[in-house]
This record gives structure tokens, C-alpha cells and sequence, in this order.
């Protein structure tokens, strides 16, 4: 069996003249929740269509669960559960109705569909409204519904794009249990594509982040700053903010104004905080502290994609 | 086989389920099986005779045309609308079975609409008529090729027509009047003299016969056609 769930090398995807996806390269090991990130446009449903053979890639290769999703698509989705930004549930159909439709899909026995929709209903606590028709649900139920359908077979691999758009904070929260819960049982992996990224940064154990379809970063959502560029806090006297472009600084250093005294620099390596020293004593600049700080991932992503976000 | 019972599992539970389906099978059952026993009373045997009784067929034709070419690119839009037919797009379920039974379910419920409607024709005339049950045109054998083998044939073309159509058009009301054109279509050969009607059972069954290949043909270029990617280039129009 192969280590990795998800494997792309060089994959690129183009509509027209629009490159979605470009060159990109990546690995979702087994039994990881990855978060797979970007801004609206970046080309993240794109790459879920082609994760399960909705698309075939213009250059590249894609291996999800060892297998080719152009080549033996239909193996590939019969491993995968998915829920798509659009839930896309059937109105005229109750809740029950619609996860025995999509068990029955599933090619489970009649035994197992009974079995599997009861759970799969009591789980997301819709159980009490399973002869509901789904038109009259609220956003967080058919949610929660498309989640427990995605469920419904017990795959091997959950691909879940943008699970808790549109929803209000408090069923927000409530997805989000669901997700932490399923990620803690074992041998399961999530690939979950959101632009949300305290999601990711709880949910996920692994992240990787996309813009305009190119791979800029992958890494663990809590080491992703401090890995990825080492960051330093520093508190100045005698500088303000805008005089830090007029500063010598060592090559590779940059230096941001955070607000009052507080000052963050990024450097290649941070062996290079002696020099930053040096040089700001050299200026003149007092510098009363200088702590080496974890840059959470929303400041990573801002830095990453914020000033380009189309 | 699986695939597509539980896709017409689902297209059944979903019709039935359907306030706008259910009226325009009640209207199109009622209605083409009403009127023509009004038109028989009100101008008397004699005069349906003149003009062939076999006219009365054409209603129960209509009854499946109503109802298929409603029913077929409703049971597309709806999907398209609520984003189902992306999320059958993500489960292992063929495109054949997704289309195939759509089709199927279509054809079938148009055919079933046209054969109600034949049944009230029957009653409706007997009551009007009060002469018992009258037979009408199932009392000739062209007339019983027509009712249920043209029928079947119309239904299917129909069927076919509808659900491709409603896969380009996204609109309930143009998706209804082009699937309706192209059952005009059918006449442009008799028009232009390619063709000429002859009401004899051999000729009638040779019409439903190749109705079923023309709609069994499209079905299956329709199927080359319209593969995953490209459906999925269509939702994202």
C-alpha cells in the first residue's frame, strides 16, 4: 500500500488561456488531515475536481489512493467521500432519503444502507428530522448532511471543499467538531480545501498554500512561520514607522512595523538577529527585546498571498 | 444495473415529490382525455367518422409529449439548479446510468400519462356516448400500433431530446419549447415529400419502430457526447 494518499507531480490545468492550476507538486501522506489553502480563485476546486477525475490535468500526473483518477475514476471515487462547496442535497427528498440515495450509490447491501444512513444521521444529530424534506433546512443542517453522505461508506479518503462557507459562527463550530472528531479516527485522511484558516490551523496537521494556481508553501500550520522564515520580535526606541527603509539592514532582513515599539523582522536564518542587532545599534535605534516568535499561519498566509489576493 | 435502479429509485422518489410534475400529469391525463370525448359528443359519431377516428389517437400522443417534455429536462434542470448532478459527478455512478435512467424514468412516466389518458378517453366517450364502453380507434389495429407502439416510440424520442437539450439550455421554459420543436421536426419529411403517411399496420409499425432507433441513436450520441469533463466544463459556465 502506498505511503502517500494523494500524490501530484506537475500539475497543471488550463481553461482557455487561464492557467488554474500550474506546475504543481504535492504529497498528502495517509491518515493526515491536509489543508489545502487559498484565496477565492486560487484554483483549489479545480484541484479537488482533478483529485477525483472530474478533470483531467492539461500537463502532469495525479495518483490519489495509488490509483490514476483519469485512468479508474470510478475506483477513485468509490474511495473517496466528497462534499463540495455546493452541497448539492435533493430538495424534494427527505434526509433520510438522501443518504439511502447516496448509500445505494455507494453499492452498500440493504443491510448495511439501513445500518450505515442510521448512524450516519444520529452522528450529525439530524435524527430527529430524517423524514424532513431537505427544503426546509438551514444552512448548518445541509451541511452537516453533506457531510454525513460524504460518510455514508466509510472512505478511505474525505475530500471536503470549503466545508463551513456560508455557515454562521456557531455552526461553524459545530462542523468543526465533526471535523476534529473524524480526524481523530484513525487511518483516515482529509483533504480539506478552505480560504478559512483558523480552520485549517485547528482541523489540520499538515497545509499547503496555493495562489493563482502555484504551490507557495507547505508545512505543519504551527511551524509554518517560524520554519518556513525565521521571525523575530523586537522592541525599538527611537525609530518610527516608516524610517526602517531608510535603515542598512543586512541583506535578507526585513523589517515591519507591528504597532508602538513592537517591530517584527524575517530573516533567511536566525543566526542573522546578531547582525540585525548590530545594525540598529549602529543607527542609533535602542532595542529593548528581541524574542523568536511562531508567526501563526493567518499572518503567514497574509504575507503570502494577502497583497496579491485577487 | 445497480447504478441506474438506484438513480430511478431516486428520480421516482424526487417526481413524486414534485407539486409542478403532478399537476402537469394531472392536466395532460385529464385534459387530452376530456377533450376529444367532448369533441366526440358534441359533434356526434357520424362526424368522427368523416374526419377518422383515428384523429382521437393524436391526443393520446400529445398526453406523452406534454408530460415527457416536461418531465424530461426538469429532471436535468433541477439537478443542475440544486448542484446534485455535480455531486452525482463526484460518486462512481456512469454518466450512462446518471442519463440513462433519467431518460428511462421520462419515457416511462410520459408513456404511463398517455395510456391514462387513453383510459379516460375510453370512460369519458362510453358515459357521453351511453352505449357502454366504446373502443374507439383500438378497434382498428392501426389504431391500437399507434396508441401504444407510436406512443412509446414518441415518448422515448422525447425523453432523449429533453434530457440533452436541458443540458445546454439552462432555462425550464426554452428547454420545453425546443424539445417540443423537435417533435415538430418529425414532421418536416412529410412536408417536404420525403415521406408519405400511410395508415396501415405494417407502415405505423415501421414508424414506431424507427422512432425507438432514431431516440436509442441520439441517446447514444448524446452519451459520446457529453462525457464527465465536459459536463463538468458545462456547470462551471
Amino acid at each position: 500500500m502506498d505511503e502517500e494518499a494523494i500524490v501530484c507531480r506537475g500539475v497543471s490545468r488550463r481553461f482557455g488561456t487561464r492557467w488554474a492550476i500550474s506546475g504543481l507538486d504535492l504529497s498528502v501522506p495517509r491518515g493526515h488531515v491536509f489543508g489545502f489553502l487559498g484565496p477565492n480563485g486560487a484554483g483549489k476546486t479545480t484541484m479537488v475536481r482533478m483529485l477525483i477525475g472530474m478533470l483531467r490535468p492539461t500537463t502532469g500526473s495525479v495518483r490519489v489512493l495509488g490509483r490514476d483518477p483519469v485512468a479508474q475514476g470510478d475506483e477513485v471515487r468509490a474511495l473517496c467521500g466528497v462534499m463540495l462547496d455546493n452541497v448539492g442535497l435533493y430538495e424534494r427528498l427527505s434526509a433520510y432519503q438522501n443518504l439511502l440515495f447516496a448509500a445505494r450509490v455507494a453499492r452498500l447491501s440493504p443491510k448495511e444502507q439501513r445500518q450505515r444512513v442510521d448512524e450516519a444521521l444520529r452522528r450529525v444529530d439530524l435524527w430527529e428530522r430524517r423524514y424532513d424534506r431537505v427544503s426546509g433546512f438551514s444552512k448548518g443542517m445541509r451541511q452537516k448532511l453533506g457531510l454525513a453522505r460524504a460518510l455514508i461508506h466509510d472512505p478511505e479518503l474525505l475530500i471536503l471543499d470549503e466545508p463551513t462557507a456560508g455557515l454562521d459562527p456557531a455552526n461553524i463550530v459545530r462542523v468543526r467538531e465533526l471535523l476534529v472528531s473524524l480526524a481523530e479516527e484513525s487511518g483516515r485522511t482529509i483533504f480539506l480545501s478552505t480560504h478559512l484558516l483558523d480552520e485549517a490551523q485547528r482541523v489540520c496537521d499538515r497545509v499547503a498554500i496555493i495562489q493563482q494556481g502555484r504551490l507557495l508553501v507547505v508545512g505543519e500550520p504551527n511551524k509554518l512561520g517560524t520554519e518556513g522564515i525565521p521571525t523575530v520580535r523586537l522592541t525599538l526606541t527611537g525609530m518610527e514607522g516608516g524610517e526602517e527603509k531608510a535603515l542598512a539592514l543586512p541583506e535578507g532582513i526585513e523589517l515591519a512595523p507591528l504597532g508602538g515599539r513592537e517591530w517584527r523582522a524575517r530573516m533567511r536564518d536566525l543566526a542573522d538577529t546578531e547582525s540585525l542587532v548590530k545594525a540598529l545599534v549602529h543607527a542609533g535605534i535602542g532595542v529593548r527585546a528581541v524574542i523568536p516568535e511562531a508567526v501563526s499561519l493567518e499572518e503567514e498566509y497574509l504575507r503570502l498571498v494577502g497583497g496579491n489576493n485577487p | 444495473m445497480n447504478d441506474v435502479r438506484a438513480m430511478v429509485w431516486k428520480e421516482v422518489a424526487e417526481l413524486l415529490g414534485s407539486r409542478r410534475f403532478l399537476w402537469v400529469f394531472m392536466a395532460a391525463v385529464l385534459g387530452m382525455g376530456v377533450l376529444p370525448a367532448l369533441s366526440f359528443a358534441r359533434q356526434g359519431e357520424r362526424a368522427i367518422a368523416v374526419v377518422g377516428v383515428l384523429f382521437l389517437v393524436l391526443y393520446v400522443l400529445f398526453a406523452a409529449v406534454i408530460v415527457v417534455a416536461n418531465t424530461a429536462p426538469d429532471l436535468v434542470l433541477h439537478e443542475r439548479v440544486g448542484h446534485t448532478l455535480e455531486y452525482l459527478l463526484t460518486t462512481p455512478l456512469s454518466v450512462r446510468a446518471i442519463f440513462g435512467a433519467k431518460i428511462a424514468v421520462a419515457a416511462f412516466v410520459g408513456y404511463v400519462a398517455s395510456m391514462l389518458s387513453l383510459g379516460v378517453q375510453l370512460v369519458a366517450v362510453a358515459m357521453l356516448s351511453g352505449k357502454g364502453l366504446h373502443w374507439l380507434f383500438l378497434a382498428q389495429a392501426d389504431g391500437r400500433v399507434i396508441a401504444f407502439g407510436v406512443t412509446a416510440g414518441l415518448s422515448l424520442y422525447v425523453a432523449v431530446v429533453g434530457t440533452f437539450v436541458a443540458l445546454r439550455i439552462g432555462e425550464q421554459r426554452a428547454a420545453y419549447m425546443v424539445t417540443v420543436f423537435s417533435v415538430g421536426l418529425l414532421i418536416v419529411p412529410f412536408i417536404a415529400g420525403w415521406l408519405h403517411l400511410h395508415l396501415t399496420v405494417n407502415w405505423v409499425s415501421h414508424a414506431a419502430l424507427w422512432l425507438g432507433v432514431i431516440a436509442v441513436g441520439l441517446a447514444a450520441l448524446g452519451l459520446r457526447i457529453f462525457q464527465r469533463e465536459m459536463l463538468v466544463l458545462y456547470l462551471q459556465e
